[in-house]
């Protein structure tokens, strides 16, 4: 899977969770930029990506993903 | 004030000691004297004797920490407020205590019309910690909490509840700071359980961990256990629901202490959540923000310690000088295993809610003990007391809710969402509780499906986040129960298929 199709899925994972589709995830893009994106629909967002690529993510990569750009390469390292 | 005496001792005993981790950077104590004389000094010759009640706007920086000790020591009262919140909550604070002199540690204070004390940039002065003699019934702070008339509601904390805080805990043999410890301070400091996290570790010289504005806390509280080694954990009990996917992961050996509170803990959870800390002590504090944070606690241990009622697990006894009693309506005792309304009297009872009559002849009752009349607050919370003289925690008794700690009246957001409904609908805000435990917010309108985006901006500009709906579902009639009363419980199952 190409980084192109991560984050089209991605993008589907979030707008799931937000209800809502009126951003764009970008590698720089944090959760100060998307609207709802915060503590509690983080964890939502998480488990949803889990479920899309059938991954596990661990502890020790979430404490330290801090934008969109983190998460795609942890799910990349992950597949 | 005796305890502000003894923070002030604490601050120069222990120069050399750290005070505040604040993303990333150390302060020391003396840098935080350095500080409070400053703003101190800037109080001094802004404000009126006579003023007493002063703004803050908590930012995550030593300048908002050190002018809440500045404040004390000046014998005055600070009125919190979040910079995050909508500005016009804030204004609406502000108008109600009347404050006009705000201490703001912001680039560009955005509050125009007030006289602004600019912490950050105050000329340095000599270090001056004694403090003023301060009127035990002056208050400390004061905090709003969400209010059912869409008017945020004002608890007023006195210089002597404080006060009886800090005896309570002093007087608990099992928990006790000492300069050495790494203190978790998760909490914003317009919420009260903030009183806590930061007086308990001042008054032993230890230091607070803050969590960035911002970031994911759960994931930032896990990575302070994990790389800073904390030792004393005060959380609300939504955050270990976040971790507990990943407790597997996590082995905190140098965590002393773990203190919940602000929502129920959960048996399940807190044997699982112990065995990640093999050397701590769990407490389960009780206490609302009408009784100065705590008011008692149940100390939890997974093999000794884990009674529960429907899963929750106790809230223990009261502490030292609080009385509790459980009443019917009529606010009469009820006897010991019956359910009934949780009330509290005791040195750290507010003296009632701002400028508010009628909530106060609602919520405060005396009743003669022993030929001295005490006065009570009802809590709103449904309890029983067991045959042991455990209180266990049963439910809330009015539409109140907890969202990640947070005391909010849904009567508030139905009252905001429904002032900018162009169509004149029913809509009714719901607590739902996703899959992983936690509770979220949800809004139900009786209608076909229509735009919603000016409900929810409005309802943004009135609102702290936490209280704003993340769920919307159109329902084309509601349900009703017999009497003719909305069925909230059958409303809530069309939130079912919410994702978590």
């Amino acid at each position: 899977m190409n980084k192109e199709e991560i984050l089209s899925k991605v993008t589907k994972a979030f707008v799931t969770v937000l209800e809502h589709e009126n951003f764009q995830l970008l590698e720089e893009t944090t959760a100060n930029d998307v609207d709802g994106w915060e503590s509690i629909t983080h964890m939502m967002i998480i488990t949803e990506i889990e479920k899309t690529f059938d991954i596990k993510f661990k502890l020790m990569d979430l404490m330290n993903m801090d934008n969109i750009g983190d998460l795609l390469n942890t799910i990349e390292s992950e597949l | 004030m005796e305890y502000i005496k003894k923070i002030a001792q604490s601050i120069e005993k222990h120069p050399d000691h750290n005070v505040l981790c604040i993303k990333g950077k150390l302060y020391t104590y003396h840098d935080f004297a350095i500080e409070v004389s400053k703003i101190r000094s800037a109080i001094a010759s802004v404000t009126k004797e006579t003023e007493k009640l002063i703004g803050l706007v908590t930012n995550d920086d030593i300048y908002t920490y050190a002018s809440i000790i500045a404040l004390w020591l000046e014998g005055k009262a600070y009125v919190p407020v979040n910079p995050e919140v909508p500005v016009e909550r804030n204004h609406t604070v502000f108008k109600l205590t009347g404050t006009t002199i705000i201490l703001d540690s912001s680039d560009q204070s955005i509050y125009d019309n007030y006289t602004i004390i600019a912490t950050k940039d105050i000329p340095e002065v000599a270090i001056d910690l004694e403090p003023k003699n301060a009127i035990s019934s002056d208050l400390a702070y004061i905090l709003f909490t969400s209010g059912t008339t869409g008017l945020p509601k004002g608890v007023p904390i006195t210089f002597a509840n404080v006060q009886g805080l800090v005896d309570a805990i002093d007087a608990e043999p099992d928990f006790n700071l000492i300069a050495s410890d790494r203190c978790l301070q998760m909490f914003e400091l317009t919420f009260d359980f903030s009183v806590v996290t930061y007086l308990f570790p001042l008054l032993s010289g230890s230091c607070m961990y803050t969590i960035p504005k911002g970031a994911i806390k759960y994931f930032y509280i896990f990575k302070l256990i994990n790389e800073e080694k904390l030792t004393v954990l005060t959380m609300v009990p939504s955050i270990i629901n976040y971790l507990r996917p990943y407790f597997s992961e996590i082995h905190a050996p140098d965590v002393r202490y773990c203190s919940f509170g602000g929502g129920a803990l959960h048996s399940d959870i807190a044997k699982e959540w112990s065995d990640c800390l093999p050397n701590c002590k769990i407490f389960n504090y009780y206490g609302p923000t009408e009784f100065t944070v705590y008011s008692g606690f149940y100390p939890y241990h997974k093999d000794t310690h884990q009674k529960a009622y429907n899963g929750i697990i106790a809230i223990g006894t009261p502490q030292k000088n609080t009385s509790y009693i459980v009443v019917n309506e009529n606010n009469e005792e009820v006897a010991i295993e019956e359910t009934g309304e949780l009330c509290l009297a005791g040195p750290q009872i507010t003296p009632g809610y701002w400028k508010n009559p009628e909530k106060n002849k609602q919520s405060f009752f005396n009743r003669t003990e022993d030929g001295v009349e005490v006065r009570y607050y009802k809590t709103g919370d449904l309890c029983i007391k067991d045959n042991d003289g455990d209180f266990l925690y049963v439910g809330r008794a009015d539409f109140q809710v907890k969202i990640r700690g947070y005391r909010v009246e849904l009567a508030e957001i139905e009252f905001h969402a429904k002032s900018k409904s162009e169509k004149k609908v029913n809509i009714v805000a719901l607590d739902i509780t996703n899959s992983l435990g936690n509770a979220e917010l949800g809004l139900a309108i009786e209608s076909d499906e229509f735009d919603t985006t000016l409900i929810f901006d409005h309802m943004k500009t009135m609102m702290p986040s936490y209280m704003i709906p993340m769920h919307v579902r159109f329902i084309k009639e509601f349900p009703h129960s017999i009497n003719g009363k909305i069925n909230r419980k059958e409303l809530k199952k069309h939130f079912n298929n919410i994702v978590a």
